[in-house]
């Protein structure tokens, strides 16, 4: 299920996410509507509990909208399987967390291999090294994540996200877990990536000054888009 | 990915679990130990057990001790008969009888005295020392040549050149027996002795006929056809009922059929061990993928299904089974090798170490089944991590995955396993009731734990620390009292109801039994000898008490008319009766000790119809009826009585106790001889003497000796069948320990909370041994519940003897169970005593 880029990278149109906590009912999202074009850096801001995250895990098909229609450039995966959705994510989308998750017992470059061969990507050793060299990590490659840097660790799990070549990138507070160097470092990954690439990115971030770097600023207010 | 998997995904599969295997093997002891040693177990049982039968297969003419045995009983095969079956091969005659054997100035020793020809032994060789013995047995030297073996060579501290007699008639000790060949047809474990046919006539030694037996082994001519000279030899002695014939392949069932039983009951301790191993797979394999579910989470939102992660778990575990069962493979293999020095030299068996590719299989087979089983609930949790948790960092562990599918997996695997091991085994029945109550016990002690948590909750506070501390480790989600209850409680149950029942049998023998029989058993009285005999006893002991029965040898043949063999089959619980010889004897009255419990006695004085007076447990397992025609061959003659009454017959008095008792008038008439017992507070071992001093024919068996063997036999088997019984138990404490360290992490933690708060280590150490003293307190309960069920129903329904308990014995076991289990958890929880604040306030 690769698509075309011609069509709208991500579209929610009237999409709400509720869930119930004991007998209150939450309203995560309340009926938003955006679209994020293909070659379109969008940055997602608001205060905590806003539903920034909510909208990547909608986008990343990790999490079941209560209403609305989520489209990836035109397919409708709301309804879609696990199964299916797992193919979706494995081939289009690249996601980045605040908290990197790299797996403890792989190597740099296993974690970063992880990605192709979730894709049944075998014996690409060498795009792996090349990616992580291009991230200043040639000389980690082989390295356990205890024995990494935070923003070591970071640009592992982005090489490990992008690696994948995906049409869309979803990155939550990914500098949030860095100092002010690294974090700089990591947007310039981020960006030249996706400028060079052509690839859609969703920056959930509470930094302004990184928002502004993208094309486009949504904000987020108890659900809705302000 | 798709449904099926390529070969690039399988191999990425193979790969990565190889890689995590190598990385985590720390982690994967407790799997890898466990799965070991229960397949171990299995292995060495399977292995023994083929080798034994491979061995017996290939003796079995040495067994027996000829292509055919020939049985005539009481009377030997006429001229004629014997010179037709010359024609047909080599033949060797054998006479079987229970005599005194005597040292001067020592105790007679009962012996079971073999009476051979030159032609023996037909197949194999009998060991002696000296080596030569065996010759000397058949040369005519001046002085008689008795081989001993080495019970009787012990007891009487004889050398060879001593002295001995037998049935009146001096001896010297040729040699010691080390083993003979022919060992399937009579016990040579006891005391037994050989002498050399000739002599034995030329000495015209006679003794009461109805514990003597012929034998005759055939080695058929290598010129001619085996099966036909057996169909020749048969159909001679058919409608013969006096004479039996006995081929190798039935020589060698009953041994088949012990090591059946024992190996059937290793098996089940095997497997038992393996379901309690898969339980710490199973705890192992969920706390691997709770520490694992951030890897997971990560793996599924990069698009890898459950089903590839669980693939990549499941392969590992796979790994981590074919491994151990090659090596505990190996090594049952080349067990036979040690069981040969373990097996005792009369037995004159050498195992040989066997391979089989179809015997591995077996043991991985049923390794992959309780693997299947135990890895199904654990890998499925795999399901429940979300890829969603990553961004709002919110883990929750994960629990055994019990859905509708997930269970009809696990009874269709369950069913499988229990019924590999039903049809592999003799025992059905008993096998099936086994896998029920211990599937019944599992489910009793999960209740049991859930119980116990449900009652803390409910139950009334402490301000105690130590108790507070306790009380919320036990409640916990991941409370270890399930685990060790159904670990630990099964363990525990078996290895009580075993000692329980082995405490029973041991009770019957060495008090109950001895307070009721007699002390001595006198067989082989001549009846013209029964006066004196008592004579002489008397006035040794006035106050003895003396019981002598008539008793003449008879064979079954019919009920109602239909022949015997065709109603009652090998199987039956009381076919022994119908089998072979049987002695019976007759009264005029009912006796006191055997009463009537159907029927009525016989009218006095009836000579011209015999009436038949049966053990009640042998008519109901036989379906006879009161008023039944039976027919029994009496003397060479076949007799029809009616059958009368039913008696209630205990033979654990042991004291003169028949199972058919004919009408006297009937049977003043016939030959016979008697039999008789003795009650004295004299030294018996001075009336033993006397009487075979006096009476050389007359054989004396002391009850106290026979029980002293018995017990001593039912002792050794039973220490082999606790030892064994203990692997569940060192497995179960294995799976504790490691529930114990898979928490390491999580009480670590709880108790850096308490330091913080100022609780001390002996708090935490109180809280630990509470924790563990009430958990332990409520599975023992239950233990001995259950094993008290079990142990009465086996003692009072299979065995039929009263059930007693034995707290002492049960005191030791569960204290000993429980200072070794406290102190492993002591051992395994060492590093949560005192937790370092800094790295786990770093969250390293």
């Amino acid at each position: 299920m690769v698509f075309e880029e011609m069509s709208a990278a991500i579209e929610f149109s009237n999409v709400s996410l509720e869930y119930g906590l004991g007998n209150e009912l939450i309203k995560v999202l309340k009926c938003i509507s955006f679209s994020v074009n293909s070659d379109e850096t969008v940055s997602i801001v608001g205060p905590s509990g806003s539903g920034k995250t909510s909208i990547i895990m909608l986008a990343a098909g990790l999490e079941k909208s209560t209403d609305g229609s989520i489209k990836i450039y035109d397919q409708e995966i709301t309804n879609l399987k696990e199964n299916d959705l797992s193919q979706i994510r494995r081939q289009n989308i690249g996601i980045v967390f605040q908290s990197f998750y790299l797996i403890p017992n792989l190597t740099a470059i296993e974690n970063v291999l992880l990605s192709l061969e979730a894709n049944q990507k075998y014996d690409l050793d060498n795009e792996a090294k090349e990616l992580l060299g291009e991230f200043g990590l040639s000389h980690r490659i082989n390295h356990l994540p205890s024995e990494l840097s935070g923003g070591e660790q970071q640009r592992v799990a982005i090489a490990r996200a992008l690696i994948n070549k995906p049409k869309i990138i979803l990155a939550d507070e990914p500098t949030g877990n860095l100092d002010g160097e690294n974090s700089k470092i990591m947007m310039k990954l981020l960006l030249d990536y996706t400028k060079k690439s052509k690839t859609s990115l969703v920056l959930v971030t509470h930094d302004t000054s990184l928002a502004q770097r993208c094309d486009r600023i949504i904000e987020l207010n108890d659900g809705n888009i302000a | 990915m798709g449904t099926l998997l390529n070969y690039p995904q399988l191999s990425f599969i193979h790969r990565y679990a190889m890689r995590d295997i190598s990385r985590s093997y720390k982690k994967l002891w407790v799997i890898s130990t466990t799965l070991f040693i229960s397949l171990l177990l299995l292995s060495l049982t399977f292995s023994i057990k083929q080798s034994m039968n491979e061995e017996i297969q290939a003796n079995s003419k040495e067994l027996l001790g000829g292509d055919i045995q020939i049985n005539s009983g009481i009377e030997p095969l006429s001229t004629n008969t014997l010179e037709r079956l010359a024609q047909l091969g080599q033949i060797s005659e054998m006479i079987e009888l229970g005599t005194m054997l005597t040292k001067q100035g020592d105790t007679p020793v009962f012996t079971q005295l073999r009476v051979v020809d030159s032609q023996y032994p037909l197949y194999g060789v009998m060991k002696t020392t000296p080596k030569d013995a065996a010759q000397k047995l058949f040369l005519s030297e001046a002085k008689p040549i008795v081989l001993i073996n080495e019970n009787i060579q012990n007891q009487l501290q004889l050398n060879v050149g001593d002295d001995v007699t037998i049935m009146g008639q001096n001896f010297a000790v040729g040699g010691v027996i080390s083993s003979v060949p022919d060992i399937a047809q009579s016990a040579v474990f006891g005391e037994f002795a050989i002498i050399n046919k000739a002599q034995f006539d030329k000495f015209n030694l006679k003794t009461g006929g109805s514990f003597l037996h012929n034998h005759y082994r055939l080695k058929i001519s290598p010129d001619k056809t085996t099966e036909g000279i057996i169909n020749e030899i048969e159909s001679l002695f058919t409608g013969d009922k006096t004479v039996e014939t006995r081929l190798p392949k039935d020589s060698v069932q009953s041994l088949r059929s012990a090591i059946d039983n024992f190996s059937n009951f290793l098996n089940l301790v095997a497997v038992s061990a393996m379901i309690i191993a898969g339980i710490g797979i199973s705890n192992t394999l969920l706390s691997f993928v709770n520490q694992r579910n951030i890897s997971i989470a990560v793996k599924k939102s990069l698009g890898f299904s459950s089903k590839v992660i669980q693939l990549i778990y499941f392969y590992e575990i796979i790994l981590i089974l074919i491994l151990t069962s090659i090596l505990a493979y190996f090594i049952g293999v080349l067990s036979p090798i040690l069981a040969n020095s373990l097996i005792p030299q009369a037995y004159g068996i050498e195992l040989q170490p066997t391979f089989s590719i179809l015997s591995y299989l077996n043991i991985a087979f049923i390794g992959l089944l309780v693997v299947l089983i135990f890895s199904i609930p654990s890998l499925y949790s795999i399901n429940s991590i979300k890829a969603v948790a990553l961004f709002r960092n919110t883990f929750q562990p994960v629990s055994l995955h019990f859905s509708t599918k997930n269970i009809f997996y696990l009874v269709i695997l369950i069913a499988v396993l229990v019924c590999y091991f039903v049809l592999q085994t003799q025992q059905q029945f008993f096998t099936l009731v086994y896998f029920f109550a211990f599937f019944a016990t599992i489910f009793i002690f999960y209740g049991v734990s859930r119980l116990l948590i449900f009652f803390l909750k409910r139950s009334f506070s402490f301000s105690n620390n130590s108790y507070k501390i306790a009380y919320r480790n036990i409640v916990a989600k991941k409370s270890l009292a399930p685990i060790m209850t159904i670990s630990l409680g099964i363990g525990l149950t078996l290895l009580l109801t075993i000692s329980f029942v082995a405490n029973n049998l041991k009770t019957e023998i060495s008090q109950s039994i001895p307070s009721i029989a007699p002390d001595v058993f006198f067989v082989s009285i001549n009846k013209d000898e029964k006066n004196d005999l008592e004579n002489l006893i008397r006035k040794l002991d006035p106050e003895v008490e003396l019981e002598f029965m008539p008793m003449a040898g008879a064979s079954f043949i019919s009920i109602n008319g239909i022949p015997i063999e065709t109603i009652v089959s090998p199987d039956n619980r009381s076919s022994w009766i119908v089998q072979g010889d049987r002695r019976i004897s007759w009264l005029e009255k009912p006796s006191e000790d055997n009463p009537i419990v159907k029927g009525e006695w016989w009218e006095p004085g009836i000579t011209d119809q015999m009436f038949i007076s049966m053990d009640s447990r042998a008519a109901f397992d036989l379906g006879m009826e009161i008023g039944d025609k039976i027919t029994l061959n009496i003397l060479g003659r076949d007799v029809t009585g009616v059958v009368k009454n039913f008696r209630k017959v205990d033979y654990r008095d042991i004291s003169i106790n028949f199972a058919i008792i004919i009408n006297q008038a009937f049977a003043n008439k016939l030959p016979f001889e008697y039999v008789g017992t003795l009650k004295s507070n004299f030294s018996t071992d001075e009336i033993q003497s006397k009487v075979v001093k006096e009476f050389p024919n007359i054989s004396a068996i002391k009850i106290d000796r026979i029980l002293s063997k018995v017990s001593e036999v039912l002792n050794k088997i039973f220490i082999a069948v606790t030892g064994i019984s203990l692997v569940v138990i060192v497995i179960g404490l294995i799976v504790i320990v490691s529930a114990v360290l898979v928490q390491t992490t999580f009480r670590k933690y709880n108790n850096l909370i308490y330091k913080i708060l100022g609780v001390n280590f002996p708090t935490i150490l109180k809280a630990m041994t509470l924790e563990f003293v009430i958990i332990y307190l409520t599975l023992v309960f239950f233990a001995i519940t259950v094993a008290v069920v079990g142990s009465y129903f086996v003692v009072e329904n299979t065995l039929g003897l009263d059930w007693t308990f034995d707290s002492t014995l049960t005191l030791w076991i569960v204290l000993a169970t429980a200072v070794v289990a406290f102190i492993l958890i002591v051992i395994a929880n060492k590093n949560i005593f005192s937790p370092k604040v800094y790295p786990l306030i770093r969250n390293e």
